[in-house]
């Protein structure tokens, strides 16, 4: 009987890789295509990198746009003033988001924040961020700051098309999903778990609280943070309002929504979700402006309220019902679908 | 010197209102440790509200509350029986879900009907100023000011007087023993939840006598409001009125002294340090 | 010459507010042992076991185990030492199956390549083979125990407590439980101290007996002493039933 909380099927992976890494050749002339799926790429890499914190550990950060910020800010500013390839610039852009990460994770685990205590610290943290970017005008300030066109330039990471930015972040992603992975294969990912569920029984067992989480914090920001140096070439520019909560806020629900703690979870609601979103952006939005939005947002409620399990969760034993109502009709689908 | 009386006094009656958003939310995270992250949201929609039924009824700005605390009252209830109820027992994540769900329908529903401009309403009857020595007092915020003391003041005798404010406090100190004796907690629940976002309807319509209004207010006044309650504690509702007018001031001041911008850049840091250091609120209970 | 004690409790007092739950308390616990530590509702026995095990640090009193001084340490530090507990209201990893549970704490002493080695070994000693696949929030109260104990037991203790893990079982899930025990104590040398309202576990498996009430040691000794002492009989069921 399968493992509850981390299976990670390799065949459905292995496909759904296999059908990422052709969609441009699908789609490639369709530039608005192209954007759409990059924009869903993003929030992929970020709903992953968000679970290793939210879904295993538990603890609800809404700062993810913080640390992406923080790396467009800091491949941003070494590429416009000292020429440094982005390429350099992410691994630095995540150094830097690790680094706050722990600066500020220190303290936070430090005194026991946590739930909704932590959740707020962490929405206030990106907004303090980017009032603090607009105000200093040195490296941030109300202007935009565009990095320099090239049709097609990989020292600099621009190019005209989506295409190559497409594969960055595809890269990316597989990166996330492969640390993840990994980490849930781990004593630091039981570790997580185990603090996710109960941290009193986990610390009796000798987890060090404190510790794992802080490592968690540190990954999933320094994910966040190479994100967001791709992000920066992908708009040209870098901004304070990169710094956004209420997109942070949105990663933490997709993770939510998603299934918290599975692997995929975060993927799935980001793929069905933002796609979802920016479909209905594209054909929703002539007629009232924000009705996308708000069709967008009673669906997230009505998940919440039905699915609280997740999507992935419910996905997987619907096709686990399914199946085994193929093989052994009605008693198999019976078993198969113990509760989640 | 005039400079720091007047923007200490200035932030101080902001804070006044403040409080009593805060208030709203203390009612509702306090009694039943739900999370509200639509709460600022709901201060907009009042606002709106306010707006809405200012311009119809060609109504001033303060004589508003009368019709919309009774029409958030049940809004809030509403939100409670459809959404809220159903999470209860679930882990409280999914309760940030739906609220999170909530706040950005009602911000979208508002962008569709009022669109993304700022909102006023015309000069209100509460304008004008007085002048104490060299200190300039806008009288719109003072009365502000005085009504959300007043409405403080006479929830607290609620809560403390009254059968169903005991009942509420009741609930949110025990509620398996509350419902021993004869409280059901769900319609006290709801009412809880009525009376917060009923609150937050007066706020509104004394913030329309001298504010506008946009569909990106919420955010604001939903961290102002946490983070008073956080500054505040709870189970302390002098304390709240004390930590609002705290808040108000300090916001007061960076503006006057530092940098217009900087104002939600210390009420925020303000918001972590009390977290961290004193997460108990400086006059809380639990 | 006596082996060195395990556990040494130097004075313990542990107040709440007003209230003296525990009052300068002193035990040792030697090694091998399995020690009962039982008194009314109140006694202080849960406070006791609290501040030994860390939740709390006592407002007077050290605690020494294996010759450290662990008095307020931390309790990952403490598991990590050597001494693992077990909590009253158990505290399940709801959404984790029998067998991830038993592996977070198997970690504790075992590398990466070791674990699944370890994790198979405490499953079989603690009769959790059929159970492995289960989600534990899906279990009922005694496989729960068990699933608790088992937890306990893949950190390696060198000392164990145990916080009424007899609670709630039925007179057969009682005796597997016992046997288990038993077997830990005997066949790997886990030093055990229970903390129990359950007479028939406590005068089944353990060596010796301390009773507490209000907050202080009455009687120590056997089983057999401790079921004759009149103050012991007097704590539990008052003055007359001495007479």
């Amino acid at each position: 009987m399968e493992r509850r909380l981390r299976t990670f099927r390799l065949l459905p992976l292995l496909a759904g890789l296999a059908f990422a890494l052709i969609i441009p050749l699908l789609l490639g002339r369709n530039q608005y295509a192209m954007v759409l799926a990059t924009t869903v790429l993003v929030y992929s890499v970020l709903a992953t990198a968000w679970n290793i914190i939210g879904g295993m550990a538990g603890q609800l950060d809404l700062a993810a746009f913080a640390y992406l910020g923080l790396g467009a800010f800091t491949s941003g500013t070494l590429l416009l003033r000292w020429n440094v390839t982005p390429w350099i610039g992410m691994f630095a852009g995540g150094l830097v988001a690790a680094a706050f990460a722990a600066l500020i994770g220190y303290p936070l685990f430090r005194f026991g924040i946590k739930e909704v205590w932590y959740a707020l610290s962490s929405s206030a943290l990106v907004e303090v961020l980017r009032i603090a970017f607009l105000m200093w005008s040195n490296i941030g300030g109300p202007v935009e700051r565009y990095i320099p066109f090239h049709a097609f330039s990989l020292y600099h990471m621009r190019f005209a098309s989506y295409i190559p930015y497409y594969y960055i972040v595809l890269a990316l992603l597989i990166a996330a999903l492969a640390a993840s992975y990994r980490i849930s294969r781990s004593r630091l990912g039981y570790y997580l778990l185990a603090l996710g569920q109960n941290e009193d029984a986990a610390e009796a067992l000798g987890v060090n609280a404190q510790r794992c989480k802080l490592q968690a914090l540190m990954i999933y920001a320094f994910l966040a943070g190479m994100t967001g140096a791709v992000y920066a070439c992908i708009y040209g520019y870098i901004h304070p309002s990169f710094f956004s909560a209420a997109q942070s806020t949105e990663i933490a629900i997709l993770g939510i929504v998603g299934g918290m703690g599975l692997v995929y979870g975060p993927l799935t609601a980001a793929i069905l979700l933002v796609s979802l979103k920016e479909f209905m952006r594209a054909n929703l939005g002539s007629t009232l402006e924000s009705l996308y939005l708000a069709v967008y947002a009673v669906i997230l409620i009505l998940i919440a309220l039905f699915r609280p399990q997740g999507i992935a969760p419910w996905i997987r034993n619907t096709f686990a019902r399914g199946l085994a109502r193929l093989q052994g009709g009605k008693d198999g689908a019976r078993a198969a679908s113990a509760r989640p | 010197m005039e400079h720091l009386a007047q923007s200490l006094i200035n932030g101080a009656l902001m804070g006044c209102i403040y409080a009593l958003i805060a208030l709203g939310l203390s009612i509702i995270f306090g009694v039943m440790n739900v999370v509200n992250f639509a709460h600022g949201e709901f201060v907009m929609i009042a606002m709106y509200g306010t707006f809405t039924i200012g311009t119809m009824l060609i109504m001033d700005a303060v004589a508003t509350p009368i019709i919309t605390i009774p029409l958030l009252f049940i809004f809030g209830a509403l939100t409670y029986y459809i959404l809220i109820d159903r999470t209860l027992r679930e882990r409280y994540v999914t309760q940030i879900a739906v609220t999170v769900g909530l706040a950005v329908l009602l911000r979208a529903v508002a962008q569709m009907i009022w669109q993304a401009r700022p909102r006023s309403l015309p000069f209100s009857s509460i304008q004008g100023n007085l002048l104490l020595g060299d200190i300039n007092i806008l009288t719109s915020r003072l009365i502000a000011a005085l009504v959300s003391i007043v409405a403080i003041t006479a929830i607290y005798f609620f809560l403390a007087k009254t059968w169903p404010g005991r009942a509420i406090r009741a609930a949110s100190d025990d509620l398996d023993a509350a419902s021993l004796v004869g409280v059901n907690y769900r319609s006290i629940y709801a009412l809880s939840f009525g009376l917060g976002t009923a609150l937050t309807a007066l706020a509104g319509g004394l913030l329309m006598s001298f504010q506008q209004v946009d569909p990106t207010m919420g955010l604001r006044f939903g961290l102002l409001s946490w983070c008073v309650l956080a500054l505040a504690g709870l189970g302390s509702i002098p304390g709240l009125l004390i930590s609002g007018v705290i808040v108000g001031a300090a916001e007061s001041l960076v503006i006057t002294y530092w940098d217009p911008r900087a104002r939600l850049l210390v009420v925020y840091l303000i918001f972590i340090l009390v977290l961290w250091l004193r997460p108990r609120g400086l006059f809380g209970r639990k | 010459m006596a082996p060195e004690p395990l556990l040494r409790v130097h004075n313990l007092t542990k107040r709440f507010g007003q209230l003296v739950a525990v009052n300068n308390v002193s035990l040792e616990i030697a090694p091998g042992e399995i020690v009962g530590l039982i008194g009314p509702n109140g006694a202080g026995k849960t406070t006791l076991f609290n501040s030994i095990a860390g939740l709390y640090p006592p407002d007077a009193g050290r605690v020494t185990f294996r010759g450290c001084d662990t008095t307020g340490m931390l309790a990952h530090k403490m598991c990590k030492l050597g001494m693992s507990r077990t909590f009253q209201v158990v505290k399940a990893f709801d959404d984790l199956t029998v067998e991830e549970a038993v592996r977070v704490g198997a970690y504790n002493r075992h590398s990466e390549k070791e674990v699944a080695a370890k994790v198979e070994e405490v499953i079989a000693f603690c009769e959790l083979t059929e159970i492995r696949h289960h989600r534990c929030g899906d279990l009922g109260l005694a496989p729960l125990r068990r699933v608790e104990l088992a937890r306990a037991v893949a950190t390696e203790p060198v000392l164990l407590l145990l916080d009424e893990a007899g609670a709630g079982l039925t007179a057969t899930e009682l005796s597997g439980l016992m046997a288990i025990i038993r077997r830990l104590n005997q066949e790997r040398g886990v030093t055990l101290c229970v903390v129990e309202h359950v007479m028939q576990l406590v005068m089944g498996i353990c060596q010796r007996i301390i009773v507490l009430d209000a907050g202080e040691i009455i009687a120590e000794g056997s089983p057999a002493e401790i079921s004759k002492n009149p103050n012991v009989i007097e704590a539990y069921l008052g003055k007359r039933a001495v007479l």
